[in-house]
This record gives C-alpha cells, structure tokens and sequence, in this order.
C-alpha cells in the first residue's frame, strides 16, 4: 500500500516538472505572433476595395498552399525520417477527385476539400502499408516509381480526360473578388495544418514518429507499433496534401496530370522544408515563402522553365551540403533562434 | 510462333543498352553506397554530345563513344572531389545523398534544357534505320550495334574487375570498405575512379542511346525509375545482376508493349520497381537487403 503511495507521489511530482518545464516553454513562445499574422493574412483581402491587389492575394494564396503541402510533407518526411519524392500523387488524387465531382454535380470543390483530403489519406494508408516496409533510399525510390506509375495511370485514363485533363467552372465572382473563395480556404487550411502540425509534435504519437526517425529498431523494441504509425503519418501527410490539390484545381479551373504530376511539385514540398527545417514547424512555411519568392523572382527575370529547374537544383544542392539543418533548425541549434519563429 | 520469337528479338536488343546505362550505376552504388539518381541526366548529357558531333561534324556516334566516356568521366571527377568526397568517406546510406544526387539531376537538366531546348533529338547514321533480316525475323542494326557494343564494354568491366589489381582493390571496396582500408586499399582513391569510371559509362550509354532512343533532357525521370528497376532487380551493386536484369525485364517490356500497347511497356519497369523493392529488395543477386 505504502509502495503504491509512494509511486504515486513519484509520479505527482514528475507530471508537476513536466508541467513546469511546458509553462517555462511556453513563456518563450511567442503565440501571439501567428495569430497575428493569421489576422493580417484574413484581412489582407480588404486591400480590393482600394485597389488591384489580385498579383499579391495571387502570391499569398499560393504561398499558402504550399504551406499546407509541405507542411503535410514535414509530416512523413520531418517527423518521421520518411523522404517521399512521390507525393504530388496525392495532390493529383485530391485535385482530381474533387475536380471530377465539381464538374459533374456543381458542388464546390472548396466543400469537397475535406473529402478529397480522406480519399488521399486513406491512399496514402494504404500505399503507406506497402511501401513503407523498406526505409532510406529504398523507400524515396520507391516513392519515384509511384509517380511513374500513377503519371503514366492518369495519362491513359479516359474517364478523367487523359492527356488533356478537364476543365472546370470558374466560380464566376467578378475579377476583383473572384480569388477570395480559393484565398480563404487555403488561409484556413494553412491555419489548420500548422496547428495538426504542433499536436503531433506534441503528442504520444509525435514522440513515437520522432523515436523513429532517430532508430526505428529501437522504436520498435520500446513498444511503438511502428508500421501502424508511419502508415498513420503517410496517411495524415497524404490527407493535407490531397486537400490542397482539390482547391488548386478549383482555383486553376482546370485539371492536368501536367500539372499536378509535375515532379516539381513534389520537389518543392522537399526543398521547403530543407529550406526552413526538417521536423520543425515553422520551417515548412519560411520555406514556402523563400521558395515562392525564388521561384517568381527567377520567372520574372528569365521566364523559361528550364532555367528555373536548373535553379531550383543549385539551390537545392547547396542547402543540403551547408545547411541540412535548415534555417529554423540551423538557427534553433546556435540558439539564435528569435522568439518570433519558435513555433515548436 | 514466328511473331513472338520476333517480339523477343526486339526486347533483347534493347537489353543490352540498358544494361549498359544500369551498369555504371550500379558500380557506383556498390562502392560508394551512393545511388546516383543523376545518372540519368548525366547519360543524356553524353547523348548530346554525341548528337552534336554527328550534327555538326557527321561524326558517327559509334566513333564519338570514347570521347563522350572521357567527357563525362572528367565530369564525374570534378563531380567527387566537389559534392561527394565527404560523403563517400562516411559510406553509409544517406537520404540525404539521394536528394543531393536529385538536386544534380534537376541541375544537369536545367542546364541542358536551357542550353539545347526540350526538343526530341536522335542521331541518324545510316545504320541506324537499317534491319537485317534473318528468315523472317528482323533484327534493327541501330540497336543490334548498341547491344553488342554495351556487351563488350560490360565484358572488358568485368574482366578489369575480376582480374586487375585495380579492380581486386574496386572489389574488396564494395564488399567491405573497413577491410579493405585496413588492408591498405586506398578507398577515397578507389571510389574516386569508380566514380569516374561510372560517369564514363554513362557517357558511353549516352552515345548509344543517341541513336537507339529520341532523347530530350526531361527525359531522364523516366529514366531514372527505369534503371532503378534494373539496378534493383539485378541487387544493388551487381553487374551481372543488371545485365540479367536488364536482358529479363526488356524482354517482359517487349511483350507487353506487343499485347497491351506501347504505353504500357514502360510501365513494366515501373512496376517491378515497385514489386522488387517490397517483394525482395536485395534483388536477385544481392547478398542481403542492403538496402532495407
């Protein structure tokens, strides 16, 4: 009975460390900054009623999206140690999903989004159970077969237009507002997916993706199910990314494996969170914002495509030989980081 | 019966040149457990110099074979001793190689498709459009050259491997790199000429495949999951493996290219990527699951 007291009292006292320990953190983040960059961002569109600000909601709204998808990405690839080059699939599987249901029955695909997001997950569980059975450079190259193979499905699949894809409705919202729709949904997604983000990470479950990412023999033998956790990060991963591409194809208006298939897409979602910090929170969306800020600014001043590719390489080479912690990771382990970018 | 023995025929002279473009890659792998997904790009890059000389010059690509080997050996030297010498010393798979050798791959692209334009080029020396006919079964030369070429030059790899001093210490590399460096193989030296020897093969590759294939620098993503598939069926690091691998799944590509239609042949390689790696991902030569 004493001995019961006794554990028990050990383990009141732990929980009270640990909940110092959470408070003291907590008084280092600064939690009022994303809420109010998330107020600005909500308010940005205000900015029509005195003017054309379509090319700067343009950028945001993009950056944002890449924000949902590679923090999704970070998800796997962060969290867990899983590098996929392979999911643009996923993007491609939510864009079309809600993409052939908006054309068919006229439902909004920005209310589809969240379906088209379970579709992918539920994709990504299952790809996620084979394909996960093998790890490091088995794994990304299995990722790269699985673009091959759905980029060659999608081309031949007359159903959802092959080659040339579909196109959709616009929302037929005068020019000035037309962007708001697609703009608010994926504010809110990026609002989302940042804030599953830090759950994980502070979950049970975001322990257990860390544990192994770091040794999953050892993972295994403290008593993480760990198939059913990389099967449940693909799956949550493949959920976010899905969900994006359902209102990208809305905001496009049209659907091509060209352009969700792209292995660009998938490179950009690697490269941003190599860019800002693996495994961190933050870093996926100072990675959004670099790469987006790179990519227009190499379009503006050279425009072709190939040039861009070429770039995007270059810099991708050099951050992985001087900075494979990334900028948030880089910062956080000279502890420089400022307050402002601790969102972990 | 006539049909299909001509549909094999096709397949396995397309064997051979894959095995040559999968077997630098697999020696690279081997030695330095690095799995170059640049490889690829790197193969078009030989192509187009082949493709130049014949362009410009009526240099025949056959005969611009070892210049492109050079080219792209020296390539593969500068190569190491800038982006992979420390990673080659801790030889040890890394994620973090693969999406290096990604990164160059986007960059040889970029900077061939900037330079030379996404537009489908194929070098055309006479031999290329030619067939020779046994009974009534055609053999195209163009690709009946490139075979027996990658053949020999897979032959003389071998040979260089299994008997000189060189390719004992390349050998001993492979198996076990802390051995081998005890028993005084300089291994930085020895990854460094199995690197270039790697890139040379693909400049060798690129300049067959310049008239065997239409090539265009995005081409090589297709690429890429097709020499993985050779490279993984065969076990990373084997070149009879590849070889094998190469001869096995064109020949399957063949056949269902012939009854299913030329979209799905290249499907195959990628499936069986897919399959090899869950199914058995040492391949069929590999010792253990390496890379598991």
């Amino acid at each position: 009975m004493a001995n019961t007291m006794d554990q028990s009292a050990v383990l009141a006292a732990r929980q009270a460390y640990n909940e110092s320990l959470a408070a003291r953190a907590d008084k280092t983040r600064a939690t009022w900054f994303p809420i109010a960059l998330l107020i600005v961002l909500l308010a940005l569109p205000a900015l029509q009623f005195v003017g054309n600000y379509n090319y700067l909601l343009h950028l945001t709204l993009f950056t944002a999206s890449y924000v949902v998808m590679a923090s999704g990405w970070n998800i796997l690839g962060g969290f867990a140690g899983y590098i996929s080059l392979g999911h643009n699939v996923f993007f491609a599987i939510g864009g079309y999903f809600a993409g052939m249901i908006f054309a068919r029955t006229g439902i909004s695909v920005i209310i589809l989004a969240p379906l088209a997001g379970l579709v992918a997950g539920l994709l990504g569980y299952l790809i996620g159970r084979i394909t996960l059975k093998v790890r490091g450079p088995s794994f990304i190259i299995s990722s790269l077969a699985l673009v091959m193979i759905a980029r060659i499905l999608f081309d031949n699949w007359e159903f959802v237009g092959g080659a040339a894809g579909v196109s959709l409705p616009a929302n037929g919202l005068p020019v000035q507002w037309d962007k708001l729709p697609a703009y608010y949904a994926f504010i809110i997604m990026a609002a989302f997916t940042v804030w599953v983000c830090y759950k994980i990470k502070h979950s049970k479950f975001g322990l257990g993706l860390r544990a192994i990412s770091k040794d999953e023999i050892k993972a295994e033998s403290a008593g993480i199910d760990t198939r059913l956790y990389k099967a449940l990060a693909f799956a949550i991963s493949a959920f976010f990314v899905g969900m994006a591409g359902a209102v990208w194809g809305g905001y496009l208006t049209y659907i091509r494996p060209n352009i969700f298939m792209a292995i660009l897409v998938s490179v950009y979602m690697v490269l941003m969170c190599i860019l800002g910090g693996k495994g961190t929170i933050a870093g996926p969306i100072i990675g959004a914002i670099l790469i987006v800020a790179f990519n227009e600014f190499f379009v503006a001043t050279l425009g072709a495509s190939e040039i861009n590719i070429f770039a995007t390489g270059v810099i991708m080479a050099l951050a992985l030989m001087f900075f494979p912690l990334g900028i948030v990771g880089t910062l956080a382990k000279a502890g420089k980081l400022p307050r402002i970018l601790n969102w972990d | 019966m006539s049909n299909t023995i001509q549909i094999a025929v096709l397949g396995l002279s397309l064997g051979g040149v894959f095995a040559l473009m999968g077997s630098g890659l697999s020696l690279v792998f081997g030695v330095m457990r690095i799995v170059n997904l640049a490889h690829p790009a790197l193969i078009i890059g030989g192509a187009y110099v082949a493709y130049w000389a014949f362009r410009l010059y009526g240099i025949d690509p056959l005969v611009m074979l070892p210049v492109a080997a050079v080219i792209l050996a020296v390539t593969g030297i500068i190569l190491y001793k800038v982006v992979f010498e420390k990673d080659a010393k801790a030889a040890t798979y890394s994620e973090m190689t693969v999406l290096l050798t990604f990164a160059m791959a986007m960059v040889v692209e970029g900077a061939l498709g900037t330079a030379f334009t996404n537009t489908q080029r194929v070098t055309s020396p006479d031999y290329a459009t030619d067939a020779i006919f046994i009974g009534n079964v055609f053999i195209p030369t163009g690709q009946l050259y490139a075979g027996l070429v990658s053949l020999a030059i897979i032959t003389a790899l071998a040979l260089f491997l299994k008997y000189s001093r060189f390719g004992y210490a390349i050998r001993a590399t492979t198996q076990n790199r802390d051995a081998a460096s005890l028993l005084g193989v300089n291994v930085n030296y020895v990854s460094l000429v199995s690197f270039a020897i790697g890139l040379g093969l693909a400049g060798a590759a690129g300049a067959l495949v310049s008239f065997v294939f239409s090539f265009f620098p995005a081409k090589h993503w297709e690429w890429i999951a097709i020499l993985m598939s050779l490279v993984v069926l065969g076990g990373m690091g084997s070149i009879l493996g590849t070889v094998v691998a190469s001869f096995l799944l064109s020949l399957i590509a063949a056949f269902v290219g012939a009854y299913l239609g030329a979209t799905w042949s290249t499907l195959t390689f990628f499936v069986a990527l897919f399959v090899i790696l869950l199914v058995r991902p040492q391949g069929l030569f590999g010792e253990k699951p390496e890379l598991a």
